[in-house]
């Protein structure tokens, strides 16, 4: 029998099945496929955003949905019970925060009025302080150029407020979409694997089970690569924070690392806030200010070269120069979306461009989908 | 709410699948579970279901029809004992399996590629359908988080293979004592 035969007898010739290493042909092809559905998603991001959502929501609720399973309950009930337990947890909170941070709104705008303010008075001083130094400056005028740029350009709180406003009403219904994609995929995930597998050509069929799975491994190491990303910037900033004395250093620190999801353009958003605080907060030093800067810039540092290869690129099995080379790459091709992408739209078509290599130059799985085909053209034409 | 734990009445399906010895001791609950995980194929006489050598990524259940497990090397073997049956020594073509080079002939409940549940060593045989027939396959790696998530239902699945395997192994030794007392 098949099981109890030794395996140390060398293959035949004609059904050795060596897995080559991705050559340089398919790598091509897997940056040139990256860029193009980075294009692409460009244009539905009001699709793909809901969509990646949904995936963090699948894998955030996945476990519970499978201990259901284990007690004996039903796939599709399952799914159901968590996700409405998960939208009246979403719904109990909404109910609950809204009214407090509706009566805190006007509060809210004193607020930032103020931290802008700090942050103004911070630019004010320290180009006042270099018109000292250097007399070239001086001449030009430039703190109060700036300064009257910054008051005609930025205009008030109220005006930022109606694009941001309007940005959320026309995000939400596409976010809303994030809970149900997520229940349908906890649902008919399996089914829909299935369903893809089965129309896979019988020849073909162990290596597809295997590049689904692989995709799956892939996603969910992405996923987990993201929350402790998240974990280590939280941790890093927040202790550097601490140690400068400025208030909030954790809540800080969070914020910064989920701006920080979008490669670059959050890290800038993050260190503003971060700047603005320290401004504010301490507005006879100066330096602290400086020193929030010096910190956040360390941080990225470590953020783009050590933490994130080390998490989301390993969890891709990616080298550290791919990595940080395919971020510059979506940003270039597809901006901000592009930035956000990259990393799991590359982990995706690695492994299908990588699989389906590996199917294309195996010349016996060719060979036997021919002979699987001829053998059903015989079977079809056998009475006629 | 609670009749959403109560015992399920089984499915032709899953009473197909509980007549099969790999998946005999399961409870109707365990099998709905086993059965989100399993595939289904269907092959022609003929055909190719994985080839020695391949890496093995599966376990097949034969639901309806007949298999050939056949190795290479016995049927090259068979050609050498028959002179003038290729002159040409070395390159055999590869054939489709008849008797020569033929292991085991499988029926329907049994399974083959086992070892691949295990390992992902190549396959040792060849395996090819006799007649039209229908196969429940088992994915190695659904199998390994099902050793991670149900590990009840995985040493269930194991106890049964680990059973199918001794019952193998004593019946080869059995084969080999014969033919030594014979020689």
């Amino acid at each position: 029998m098949s099981s109890i035969i030794s395996n140390e007898t060398a293959p035949p010739a004609g059904t050795a099945h060596a897995h080559h290493g991705s050559g340089p042909l398919v790598w091509a092809a897997i940056v040139a496929s990256t860029c193009l559905l980075l294009l692409v998603f460009q244009k539905v991001l009001w699709l793909v955003v809901p969509f990646l959502l949904a995936l963090i929501l699948y894998y955030f609720l996945y476990p519970p949905v499978r201990t259901l399973i284990y007690r004996g309950m039903s796939r599709d009930g399952a799914a159901s019970l968590v996700t409405a337990l998960f939208l009246a947890l979403v719904a109990v909170a909404g109910i609950a925060l809204v009214p407090r941070l509706a009566s805190q709104m006007t509060q809210w705008q004193d607020t930032v009025a103020r931290y802008v303010q700090g942050g103004m008075q911070l630019l004010d001083g320290s180009l006042r302080s270099l018109e000292g130094h250097w007399p070239t400056l001086a001449r030009a005028r430039l703190a109060d150029t700036v300064a009257e740029r910054l008051t005609h350009g930025a205009g008030s709180i109220t005006d930022h407020l109606e694009p941001v406003a309007l940005g959320i009403m026309a995000w939400t219904p596409s976010l809303l979409l994030a809970p149900f994609l997520a229940f349908f995929f906890l649902r008919d995930g399996r089914r829909f694997k299935r369903f893809l597998s089965a129309a896979v050509p019988n020849a073909f069929f162990e290596k597809t089970l295997f590049l689904l799975h692989e995709i799956d491994r892939t996603a969910r190491a992405y996923f987990q690569g993201l929350i402790n990303l998240t974990i280590l910037d939280t941790v890093t900033l927040a202790a550097g924070l601490w140690l400068l004395g400025i208030p909030g250093p954790l809540a800080l620190g969070l914020i910064c690392a989920v701006l920080a999801w979008i490669p670059y353009v959050g890290s800038i958003l993050g260190g503003l806030l971060v700047v603005l605080v320290a401004a504010t907060d301490f507005p006879g030093d100066p330096a602290m200010a400086y020193w929030a800067i010096g910190l956040f810039g360390v941080v990225r540092l470590l953020d783009d070269f050590l933490y994130m290869p080390m998490t989301i690129g390993k969890s891709l099995e990616l080298h550290p120069l791919v990595t940080v080379l395919m971020i510059f790459v979506g940003g270039a091709v597809a901006g901000i979306s592009g930035l956000m992408l990259v990393l799991p739209v590359l982990g995706v078509v690695m492994v299908i461009g990588e699989t389906f290599g590996v199917i294309v130059t195996d010349q016996r799985l060719m060979a036997r989908h021919r002979h699987a085909l001829a053998l059903s053209r015989e079977h079809a034409s056998r009475d006629l | 709410m609670l009749t959403l734990f109560r015992q399920r009445t089984t499915s032709p399906r899953l009473e197909r699948l509980h007549g099969l010895s790999l998946f005999v001791n399961l409870t109707p609950a365990e099998l709905e579970i086993v059965d989100g995980l399993l595939h289904e194929r269907s092959y022609l006489e003929g055909e190719v279901i994985f080839d020695e050598g391949e890496e093995g990524q599966a376990i097949y259940i034969i639901a309806a029809g007949e298999v050939l497990i056949s190795r290479q090397e016995e049927i090259e073997a068979d050609h050498a004992a028959q002179p003038g049956v290729n002159e040409h020594g070395a390159a055999y073509p590869r054939r489709r399996q008849g008797d020569t080079g033929l292991v085991a002939r499988l029926g329907p409940g049994t399974f083959f590629g086992e070892l691949a549940l295990l390992d992902n060593s190549p396959r040792s045989a060849q395996a090819r359908a006799a007649t039209p027939c229908k196969l429940i396959v088992f994915f190695r790696d659904d199998f390994v988080s099902l050793l991670d998530t149900h590990a009840r239902i995985a040493s269930k699945i194991s106890r049964q293979l680990a059973c199918h395997l001794g019952a193998r192994m004593r019946s080869m030794a059995l084969a080999m004592s014969a033919h030594q007392h014979l020689v």
